[in-house]
């Protein structure tokens, strides 16, 4: 070997020892860093700290709540603008109790009733990513709630005793380590409950009905229980894992906001995780609807909507309402068509509905608007119409709910 | 050299949407329109805004520029003689007969009316601006009159010799064989209407009734769908995959309008 060979490997050597010795009292090394921004992306932190167009974690764009709007803060070290400041204690705190630095409490738009599951290891390794990332200056005013709901929450809420029960996950012995890591993941990072469980008057989780579906921001997040026909009940473990993977399954493709959880999270998740997630959904138990009997075909609003699903959405979806596979979702035997509410069917027909695009699956099919061209009757009676037939059932979709969304996107 | 042979005005060129220069040329040169190309560039009144597209194409929603419903109601631009002549001439170009409507029932004449009374009246997309030379038939019209100003003209030349020809009589008074005698005289330029080319007129008459028969009936014409209905169209539809391997069986939906169809709408219980 040359000298100069040698003196560089040297060097090298010596600056690797320089700098783990650095990293591992600074708790920084690469290891821990790329863990943090994989858990980061488990929890898609970026989802709700970035805005359209803006750097990621420099903060959001406006969440709707019933109450007002909250933005996701900026969460880059910025000292003046961002998490500069805090200390990972804070920062754990804020993950575990929703408290925030200096002991406000954090409105749970931060799903901290989730996050409060997440591992000490874990929230370590989220905090280490966040410190190494670029500070950002940008002054976010997170707070945009109506009166009353806007006044400053006292450290001990009202909310919290209602809604909130703060500890870190326990695994259950007898399940397997993959089911442990799927109900880590689903009831914690994966914050899946934030949109997909019902929510009580204070907007807190309905606990007994986890994952039956919830409204939020004139979407129906759908059933996410093992029922056979408005969850995923006929849905394979390898169905579930490639509509999380790709976006799009043989019966549906994301779109609207789990288009954004696909796009940012679970696209980018291990084929593991996705397993894991999968078959502790899998292994769940179905809500406790009753019985739903399809409308009889001869009802005046079947007929209707038969004469309208024949010219504006066979095309596309077929007349079978088989659909084609990544391309136009299925109809038939699909979970969310028979949602217990319609509000995300609504307004597909009413505005159009685009698909997530994926590396997997990058066509991003789009539905036109059909607002322009049916009325508020005729929305309805196509939906009804599509929701009783092919097997489906469920209630009929009323034209008042029509013209009240169609009311909604309009002033938006 | 492939631009030295780029024939423009070619007989193929009929009917692609393309303005057209008024004289043919046999061909152009690659200096001509290397030069043309950077006047353009150089001249051009539009700023052109490139776009990047990543990922995926743009979609927006509640996108549609659908189309204005023909309104129901008096005539647009008509007046009422004017109105009541062109239905009794598109009456005649299409006469009813017991299974289907004619022109006038059809909505032809409304159809026209409101066209007229649009940008196609005002001729709003067509380059208008000289010269105006007599073109080859390829070429198309090359008249400066807007269809709107060949109507109101045609129309009162029209008048002016039905009274001057049938005893003072206008053309809605006249017996139909007149009416048929007079329409083959125009469209084969035997009869002379004053100021005005009576062929002319007749095409463009002819043309336009034909367009107001077999148009969607948001346009106001093909009233009811009779005009896809007499030839078995079955309208605004997207696709016909599930049809396209069963032959020799008829198509078994109804047409159906950009507005839809009867059959839309809930029967009362």
């Amino acid at each position: 070997m040359k000298m100069r060979n040698l003196m560089t490997l040297a060097l090298a050597a010596y600056m690797t020892g320089t700098i783990g010795a650095w990293a591992a009292e600074d708790g920084q090394s690469f290891e821990k860093i790329e863990r943090g921004r994989y858990l980061a992306v488990l929890g898609d932190c970026v989802s709700c700290h970035t805005a359209p167009g803006g750097k990621p974690f420099a903060g959001g764009a406006a969440l709707e709540t019933p109450f007002g709007a909250l933005i996701g803060p900026n969460i880059t070290p910025d000292v003046a603008t961002g998490v500069g400041a805090w200390s990972e204690e804070d920062f754990r705190r804020a993950m575990h109790e929703g408290i925030g630095r200096g002991g406000a409490r954090l409105y749970p738009a931060m799903p901290y009733p989730a996050y409060t599951k997440v591992t000490r290891d874990d929230v370590s390794a989220i905090w280490a990513y966040l410190r190494s990332l670029d500070p950002v200056r940008n002054e976010v005013q997170p707070n945009q709630l109506r009166f009353p709901f806007n006044v400053r929450r006292p450290a001990t809420s009202t909310w919290d005793l209602i809604n909130f029960q703060p500890g870190v996950f326990q695994p259950n012995p007898s399940k397997s380590d993959v089911w442990n890591r799927g109900a880590y993941l689903v009831e914690g990072l994966g914050h899946c409950g934030t949109c997909h469980t019902p929510k009580n008057i204070t907007g807190g989780d309905r606990g007994s009905e986890a994952l039956q579906g919830a409204l939020l921001q004139d979407w129906y997040a759908p059933d996410l229980t093992e029922d056979p026909r408005t969850g995923i009940g006929s849905w394979s473990i390898e169905e579930i894992v490639r509509y999380l993977k790709t976006g799009a399954n043989s019966y549906d493709i994301a779109s609207g906001p789990m288009a954004e959880a696909v796009s940012n999270s679970t696209s980018k998740m291990t084929d593991a995780d996705l397993l894991a997630i999968a078959t502790y959904l899998k292994d769940r138990a179905p809500r406790s609807g009753r019985a739903v009997t399809a409308l009889a075909a001869a009802n005046p609003r079947m007929v209707a909507g038969q004469a309208i699903y024949e010219d504006r959405c066979a095309a596309c979806h077929s007349r079978s309402g088989a659909g084609v596979p990544n391309l136009f979702p299925r109809l038939a035997s699909a979970p969310l068509i028979q949602s217990v509410d319609p509000t995300s069917l609504i307004r597909a027909v009413l505005i159009g509905s685009r698909a997530v695009a994926t590396s997997a699956a990058p066509t991003a099919p789009a539905m036109p608007a059909f607002g322009w061209n049916l009325n508020d009757t005729e929305v309805a009676d196509v939906l009804t119409y599509v929701r009783n037939t092919w097997g489906n059932a469920a209630s009929a979709v009323q034209p008042e709910d029509v013209s009240k969304l169609r009311e909604r996107l309009s002033s938006r | 050299m492939i631009i030295n042979k780029l024939q423009l005005n070619s007989p193929d060129d009929v009917g692609s949407g393309m303005p057209r220069p008024p004289q043919a040329r046999p061909g152009i040169r690659r200096r001509e329109l290397m030069l043309t190309t950077a006047t353009t560039l150089l001249f051009s009144t539009h700023a052109v805004l490139a776009r990047v597209v990543q990922d995926s194409l743009p979609w927006e929603q509640n996108a549609g520029s659908p189309p204005t419903e023909a309104t129901p109601g008096p005539w647009t631009y008509f007046t009422a003689e004017e109105g009541a002549t062109v239905e009794a001439l598109v009456d005649r170009l299409i006469p009813p007969d017991p299974q289907t409507p004619g022109g006038k029932d059809a909505g032809c004449a409304v159809f026209i009316d409101r066209q007229l009374a649009g940008p196609y009246g005002t001729a709003e997309e067509l380059y208008m601006r000289g010269p105006f030379a007599d073109g080859t038939p390829q070429q198309g019209n090359q008249s400066p009159l807007t269809p709107a100003v060949r109507y109101r003209e045609a129309l009162a030349a029209l008048d002016k010799y039905c009274r001057a020809t049938y005893a003072g009589r206008s053309f809605t008074q006249i017996p139909d064989n007149d009416k048929d005698k007079l329409l083959s005289g125009l469209e084969k330029g035997q009869v002379h209407l004053e100021g005005t080319s009576g062929r002319a007129f007749f095409e463009l008459l002819l043309q336009n009734t034909q367009e107001g028969f077999f148009a969607d009936p948001v346009y106001g014409g093909n009233r009811n769908m009779v005009g896809w209905k007499m030839i078995g169209y079955p309208g605004a539809r997207y696709d016909y995959r599930d049809w396209v391997d069963r032959h020799n069986e008829r198509y078994p939906l109804p047409p159906v309008g950009i507005t839809g169809r009867p059959e839309w709408v809930r029967k009362a219980q």
